[in-house]
């Protein structure tokens, strides 16, 4: 290692010791535990400040947070699964002797005998860790790929595909009282019906646009491809606009951070 | 049998859920209502899969003293400890044992430390460097490179300084106005074109995957 | 404390309400002597359509006194029996002025308000005075039952789409497979990879192929598998090398039976190990966390984002792109496609990532099912139109086609 990294290295190392000192005696008298508080509130800027010099560049302290952060978020999920699916809905329905263990309510039920179904394809699952029944766990998954997919087609079919050509059904002359009162009162521009008119048309011919767009097996060329070319165009506004949109949003989650660092952490109150 | 069995279990279960849509029926309720379970309790069993290859993958960079190998013994400490902490704690009595979750929450108090000091604050500034990433994001956008990225870079510039008070009255009246123009009514024709492309998309690829015809996902493409 | 609080209000609240509606009634009558309210008349009860059971639906006329100034009835109570001389159990009430009730069991036996199906009920309908002494019970209408139906009618605008689309699948598919040239238009992202490969070869760097946070289930993580066979398969060829960093475990599991065959096909089974495609951690952040750090450390080639994504997809591409990668993307979430966009060369916008996996395997199967979408699109190009027609002239029967029940 390098003698600047050494020395980097003790200079965190003393300003975290500091900070934990500082840190557990103000809250002496406050927590029961100031000692550990200390070190986690320290702990917790520490993390933050390494995460946030990956900004600058891949370093160890992000390495560490990085690996850390891992670890503990695959043994929380897992400690999670376990307690909510496996004890509190799989135990309950199986055995009362696992439920009294678990401190669970067991539920009795008619039915109960078919929750040793996904007992048996779980087990199914783990024997991809066999090299010679590997092939096994396809079993498995076919059984969630096909009941997902049945609940896919469906679901999409339609939220996505009958619900949004429905609500492409809008009238687009607005206000629409037949031609003569139409034309005769001319008052398109000052009521706003003239605006609102537009945007119907430009939504309408948009959406029209934008699917031609996404037509794969004709060729892109002529009245098709200016239409076509229309629907990128539509398609690029529109994630500029929702671009620009997020900007703010994302900013107050950083000032939300930087809070906790000079408020919580250093005590500052801004 | 090692394709055919998977492929006939993919198309009985689809067909089933699509039936399954048309009829309100107490027994079809009843069957939807088991089958999301098993999905639940199955993933629980690919959990152990999962960490599984953490252990395995984190331990073979040990054993190797493959580069930054001391990291990976960091990974397997704070997972061992976490899972420590998370499937045991202290009852009412003060016995340990295999408890979690009691009236007053979660019984193992540096389980919940953990989560509050090392979880949390790594996972909110992760998501708060989105803040940074998106200001390189809209230099890079900058440099448009042809029309489309230009009406991109346009449409995000108006949108993004619809509220600048600097450009006074009128123009910021306007301003303001486009961009809510272009948040309501491209955008709405746009979002909708999309939807329905990737409906038709979705659609066809779950209609494939109950006909065998796409088998990617089995490893055969 | 809160609780006591909030009992006592509604008790006070009911007090008062009752008061006032006493002064309405005039000097003369108390709380004791109200005449009783006319009943209620015409009550149907009658099975709920379209459901799984337990459920019936009351309907009545309000009787002559819920009416302004005659303001006798407080409201109603619903009574159940499975025999017509009782005895009647109080199921439920509604405020006067109301003339339906439904009564909606749970499917649970163990639910407070179990309905038994295919059963013969009895039902009856108390007007009730401020007194509830005060009452004046309707006629007893039964025998009535309630089904459980095996088909919902409102759903049959969905069962034709599923018939139509499923039609023109089939169609197109056995076209295809007679042999039929179909043609498809040229996607600027799919060409990508392939190049994207061959410059990893001769860059001898790594390719990084991430999967998104879908789940196993997830179409969008389904097409995702697909084309990460086919890239699998040429990565094998070049003998370059792929790194898969899950978030799922069941992905992982999917995952590794993807590359391993691909690795089969490609006639190289044993440049395969099972640490190519491996799990980090289901948390989003933690993996963002540990791809960014492989991004910058392992610097790939290529990174390929294909599925699902959702507030990462930003923090992955702007890091990929500082790491100097090429970059290829592809998503059906609309919220991050604009971060793609500017941050990615190449991106597969929505329906062009289920296209892709076709466009790679050029299978004529698939190619036939790309060619059923089209065919949908143009059908909902011509729908729209009639639609919008419909619309403008008010022609509710045609828009009424499209109406999904619930």
């Amino acid at each position: 290692m390098k003698r600047t990294t050494l020395i980097l290295m003790a200079l965190v190392v003393i300003f975290f010791a500091l900070s934990w000192i500082f840190k557990a005696m103000a809250f002496k008298g406050v927590e029961e535990h100031y000692i550990l508080q200390g070190f986690l509130v320290t702990l917790a800027a520490f993390l933050t400040l390494s995460i946030m010099s990956f900004l600058y560049k891949d370093n160890p302290f992000y390495k560490f947070a990085e690996h850390l952060f891992v670890g503990i978020s695959a043994a929380f999920w897992m400690s999670m699964g376990f307690w909510s699916t496996i004890v509190g809905n799989l135990f309950p329905r199986l055995s009362e002797g696992m439920s009294n263990f678990f401190k669970v309510h067991y539920i009795p039920g008619d039915y109960n005998f078919f929750f040793y179904v996904p007992v048996i394809l779980g087990i199914l699952l783990l024997m991809r860790l066999s090299r010679n029944y590997g092939w096994i766990s396809r079993w498995s998954l076919a059984f969630i790929v096909g009941t997902t997919a049945g609940l896919n087609f469906i679901r999409y079919l339609r939220s996505d595909f009958i619900n949004q050509v429905s609500s492409t059904f809008v009238p687009l002359l607005v206000d629409w009282q037949g031609i003569g009162h139409f034309f005769s009162s001319l008052n398109l521009s000052a009521s706003g019906q003239f605006i609102m008119m537009l945007a119907n048309w430009v939504i309408f011919l948009g959406v029209m646009c934008g699917i031609i767009y996404f037509f794969f097996s004709k060729e892109h060329t002529g009245l098709f491809g200016r239409a076509s070319r229309v629907g990128i165009w539509i398609l690029m506004i529109t994630f500029g606009a929702s671009f620009g949109y997020t900007v703010m949003g994302r900013i107050s989650l950083l000032v939300g951070r930087i809070t906790f660092l000079f408020r919580d952490w250093l005590g500052l109150n801004i | 049998m090692k394709r055919q069995i998977p492929i006939f279990l993919v198309f009985v279960f689809g067909v089933f859920m699509v039936f399954q849509y048309f009829s309100p029926h107490e027994a079809s309720e009843w069957i939807y209502k088991f089958l999301m379970d098993w999905i639940y309790i199955i993933g629980i069993f690919a959990m152990a899969l999962g960490i599984w290859s953490l252990i395995h993958v984190s331990y073979d960079k040990i054993k190797h003293k493959r580069h930054d190998w001391g990291y990976s013994v960091v990974t397997l400490a704070a997972l061992f400890t976490m899972m420590f902490f998370g499937i045991t704690g202290f009852n009412e009595n003060g016995e340990w044992g295999f408890y979690f979750m009691t009236q007053e929450g979660l019984t193992n108090p540096m389980f919940r430390n953990f989560f509050n000091h090392i979880l949390v604050p790594i996972e909110t500034t992760m998501f708060s460097l989105l803040a940074f990433f998106i200001a390189s994001a809209a230099y890079r956008a900058f440099r448009a490179r042809n029309v489309l990225a230009t009406m991109l870079l346009v449409s995000a510039l108006i949108v993004m300084l619809r509220f600048n008070p600097y450009f006074g009255d009128t123009f910021g009246f306007y301003m303001n106005k486009t961009a809510a123009w272009l948040l309501n009514v491209p955008n709405m024709a746009a979002k909708r074109a999309i939807l329905i492309g990737i409906g038709l998309g979705m659609v066809g690829t779950a209609l494939k995957v109950i006909l065998g015809i796409e088998r990617g996902y089995m490893g055969k493409g | 404390m809160r609780y006591i609080f909030v009992i006592f209000s509604l008790v006070f609240l009911t007090f008062s309400a009752g008061l006032a509606q006493v002064d309405t009634l005039g000097a003369d009558s108390t709380l004791l002597n109200i005449a009783p309210p006319a009943p209620i008349s015409n009550l149907t009860v009658y099975d709920k359509a379209n459901d799984h059971g337990h459920a019936l639906i009351l309907e009545w006329k309000p009787s002559p006194d819920d009416a302004a100034g005659k303001n006798t009835v407080m409201m109603y109570e619903i009574y159940r029996s499975e025999s017509p001389d009782g005895p009647f159990e109080n199921i439920g009430s509604v405020p006067s002025g109301n003339s339906r009730y439904d009564n909606i069991g749970i499917l649970e036996k163990e639910a407070r308000d179990y309905i038994p199906d295919n059963t013969d009920l009895y039902y009856r309908v108390d007007a009730v005075t401020i007194n509830p002494e005060i009452r004046t019970s309707s006629e007893i209408f039964g025998p009535v039952r309630s089904y459980s139906n095996w088909f919902h009618r409102g759903r049959v605008p969905v069962l034709f789409a599923v018939l139509i689309f499923g039609g023109l699948m089939m169609y197109f598919v056995s076209v295809a497979r007679k042999g039929a040239e179909l043609y498809v238009r040229p996607l600027a992202g799919i060409a990508a990879v392939d190049d994207a490969i061959g410059r990893a070869t001769e860059m001898g760097r790594p390719i990084l192929y991430i999967l998104g946070l879908g789940t196993a289930d997830m179409i969008s993580t389904i097409a995702s598998f697909t084309i990460l066979s086919r890239v699998a398969k040429q990565v094998a060829e070049y003998q370059t090398q792929l790194i898969v960093p899950c978030y799922d475990p069941i992905v992982m599991t999917v995952a590794q039976e993807v590359v391993k065959s691909s690795y089969l096909d490609a006639g190289h089974p044993d440049a395969y190990n099972d640490d190519m495609v491996f799990y980090i951690t289901t948390n989003q952040f933690a993996y963002v966390a540990a791809v960014n750090g492989i991004m910058m450390r392992e610097l790939p080639a290529t990174n390929v984002y294909m599925g699902k994504f959702y507030a990462e997809s930003l923090i992955l591409a702007e890091t990929g792109a500082v790491a100097g990668s090429i970059q290829i993307a592809g998503t059906d979430e609309v919220g991050q496609l604009p971060f793609f966009i500017v941050a990615c060369d190449y991106t597969l916008i929505g329906e062009e990532l289920y296209a892709a996996s076709a466009y790679l395997g050029r299978e004529p199967l698939m190619l036939g099912s790309l060619k059923a979408q089209d065919y949908a699109k143009a059908a909902v190009i011509i729908l729209s139109i009639l639609g919008i027609i419909a619309a403008n002239f008010g022609w509710t029967a045609f828009t009424n086609i499209f109406k999904v029940l619930d």
